[in-house]
């Protein structure tokens, strides 16, 4: 079994800063692996380690270059990584970024399974994994919170919002993994010294895919406007107390 | 010269704090120490982690790291408010790996790879603290046995560690130089006749301190660790390593309580402003960064020294002996700045200031690393 886990590096979320105009500013952040893509390919590793099989690991963006990153992600299991150039405006677009790791997974060839996490780490509109599966046209699973292989098929268990879904699925299939679905392993040192002596193939986006088309046009991101606090403190337990407080969330609510 | 770390270091580094905030939380770290208990969570975390076992040569399993690797990691658990004595096993299990029979290897392995300390470092004695050379444990032959008597002060975890790294004088000693009396034992801490008692403490809370006493305890020749009447030489071979691992801990410690302090200069307003807009603060503010950069650039360049194989009989000494002091003013500054509250058990600059006091005494005391560099450096001008 071939399985394809996609990552995507993001800011760390920590180094985000707000401009005067309320737009981000994430020029000095540094890049990691977006931290719902760690359950990806701890969910991966697990498979492989459990029912055989190979673990790649695929992204697309500025990280694909950055040989920390190829490290980080190399350390957590993946027997090597592919990476596709991109610019980061493509990238924000859910549908272009799954039309580039489509064109990945098939050049890669010859795979199984695609395993993504629930959500990119900076953008979580938690659309890449289902318009990947839909583009390749496979069976496509989201919100699985536990991953098994058994008798030549994926168990799946599917979180819902009251029940549990447990479903059989023939390969190949793409699924997108929810957070609770594991607890990611730490790389010790000796898995972060073998990361740096596995394969890396590097791809231009071009060399891929054609321009990949855009899903949405950002018209702008920015953040909330601050509002100052009101700084009311109601004390007491007292009916009048608790008449004063209503009082005040009325006129907040009106 | 190039200060930044490897991608290597950086990711190690970024494993040991998300293993941290798993396994070791403030909270954790909290309850330990008010409980008197020793860390098991955490050190079995580090241990599963690989940890345990990073310095450590690869025949024996580990994974080898240069010193300022092992530093950087020392550095991180107490900058991250760990405890000092859970990291560091290869460094002080190397005069094992270097003269124990492979019987002795064997079980200090054993006990590294799970986790615990292999053995008690057992030099101190109640009259031989920095002057080891008034060691009065004795061994003595007799009936086909060795036999050793005395008693060990300040033994470090004496209460889990199943064996004694024992320095003991020959009972019958004829040698013209003294020190070729002492050798080396390795002493089953569950032998008949070795009583342990814990001693009481004002800070250290996590780690068992005790009196042991040997009384009679029977060994054999096999027991012996390395050669005869090498006993001191052999205790030597790592003091220089094990000093700067004290310092790479003080240099954490003191960043951990300098964080802690700088926040909350931030946050605690008096007078209607933050009390880090007072210039008095600032000024303590200043002079505590401006000794940890001077922690950080004399524990980093010993380090590189020591894979570089410079001596370090003076920078290590230099390094141990500022840093003990430093980490002293920094914590103690830190607490200041936080006032009332810094003097509570909620707060772990408490903790901090109560544990980094004791390095100016253990692993060697303030005066004996003035000892140490004094005469060295003065020996390069005769």
């Amino acid at each position: 079994m071939r399985i394809v886990i996609c990552y995507k590096c993001v800011p760390e979320e920590q180094d985000l800063k707000i401009r005067p105009d309320r737009t981000p500013d994430w020029s000095g952040a540094a890049r990691k692996i977006g931290q719902y893509d760690l359950n990806a390919i701890e969910a991966g590793v697990r498979l492989a380690e459990s029912a055989g099989g190979e673990v790649l690991a695929l992204t697309a963006g500025a990280g694909a270059n950055d040989s920390k990153l190829q490290k980080a992600v190399l350390s957590r299991g993946p027997a090597a990584m592919y990476g596709i150039k991109t610019d980061e405006e493509t990238l924000s677009d859910s549908l272009a970024t799954a039309y580039l790791l489509k064109a990945g997974i098939e050049k890669i060839g010859g795979v199984d399974l695609v395993l993504c996490g629930e959500g990119s780490g900076d953008i979580y509109a938690r659309q890449v994994g289902p318009l990947l599966g839909a583009l390749i046209g496979w069976r496509t699973l989201n919100a699985v919170s536990a991953l098994s292989f058994a008798g030549g098929a994926l168990r799946a268990e599917r979180s819902l919002e009251n029940s549990r879904e447990v479903l059989r699925v023939d390969l190949p299939a793409v699924a997108a993994l929810t957070t609770d679905a594991n607890l990611p392993r730490i790389p010790g040192m000796k898995d972060i010294l073998a990361a740096g002596k596995k394969p890396v193939t590097i791809w231009d986006a071009a060399e891929v895919s054609a321009p990949p088309p855009r899903g949405a046009k950002t018209v702008s991101i920015l953040a909330p406007e601050k509002q100052e606090r009101r700084q009311i403190i109601v004390e007491g337990e007292s009916e009048e107390s608790i008449a004063v407080f209503y009082g005040h969330l009325r006129k907040v609510l009106r | 010269m190039d200060f930044r770390l490897t991608e290597e270091q950086e990711l190690l580094l970024e494993s040991l704090r998300e293993l941290m905030r798993r396994d070791c939380p403030e909270a954790y770290m909290k309850e330990c120490y008010e409980n008197h208990e020793y860390p098991q969570r955490f050190i079995d975390a580090l241990t599963a982690g690989g940890f345990g076992l990073l310095g450590v040569p690869e025949e024996y399993g580990g994974t080898p790291a240069d010193t300022v690797t092992m530093m950087l990691v020392m550095e991180e658990i107490t900058k991250n408010g760990g405890p000092h004595f859970s990291f560091g096993q290869p460094l002080s299990i190397k005069d094992m790996l270097e003269f124990g029979s492979p019987e002795q290897i064997e079980q200090t392995m054993t006990a590294v790879k799970a986790g615990q300390a292999a053995f008690v470092l057992g030099f101190t004695e109640p009259q031989a603290g920095s002057d080891s050379g008034a060691i009065a444990t004795t061994f003595k032959r007799r009936n086909g046995g060795v036999y050793i008597n005395g008693h060990k002060s300040f033994m470090s975890n004496a209460l889990r560690a199943p064996y004694m790294l024992c320095l003991a004088r020959d009972a019958d000693e004829t040698a013209a130089d003294k020190r070729q009396a002492f050798s080396m034992w390795w002493l089953p801490m569950q032998k008949p006749g070795v009583k342990a008692e814990p001693l009481k403490k004002i800070g250290w809370h996590m780690l068992d301190t005790c009196e042991v006493y040997l009384d009679d305890v029977e060994l054999t020749e096999k027991d012996l660790v390395g050669k005869e009447g090498d006993g001191f030489r052999q205790a030597m071979i790592n003091f220089e390593a094990e000093r700067l691992l004290i310092a790479a801990g003080l240099l954490g410690s003191a960043e951990c309580a300098f964080e802690d302090a700088a926040r909350y200069a931030c946050q605690r307003v008096q007078f209607g402003r933050p009390i880090g807009d007072n210039q008095l603060i600032q000024l303590k503010i200043t002079q505590m960064k401006i000794k940890i950069e001077n922690m950080r650039n004399m524990v980093y360049k010993c380090a590189w020294e020591i894979d570089n194989k410079i001596p370090v009989r003076i920078s290590s000494a230099l390094a141990k002996l500022y840093c003990a002091q430093a980490a002293m003013e920094v914590a103690d500054d830190a607490l200041q700045i936080m006032g009332g509250i810094g003097y509570t058990v909620d707060c772990r600059i408490s903790r901090l200031w109560l544990d980094t006091r004791v390095h100016r005494i253990g692993g060697g005391t303030d005066e004996v690393m003035i000892h140490v560099a004094g005469r060295a450096i003065l020996k390069n001008y005769r």
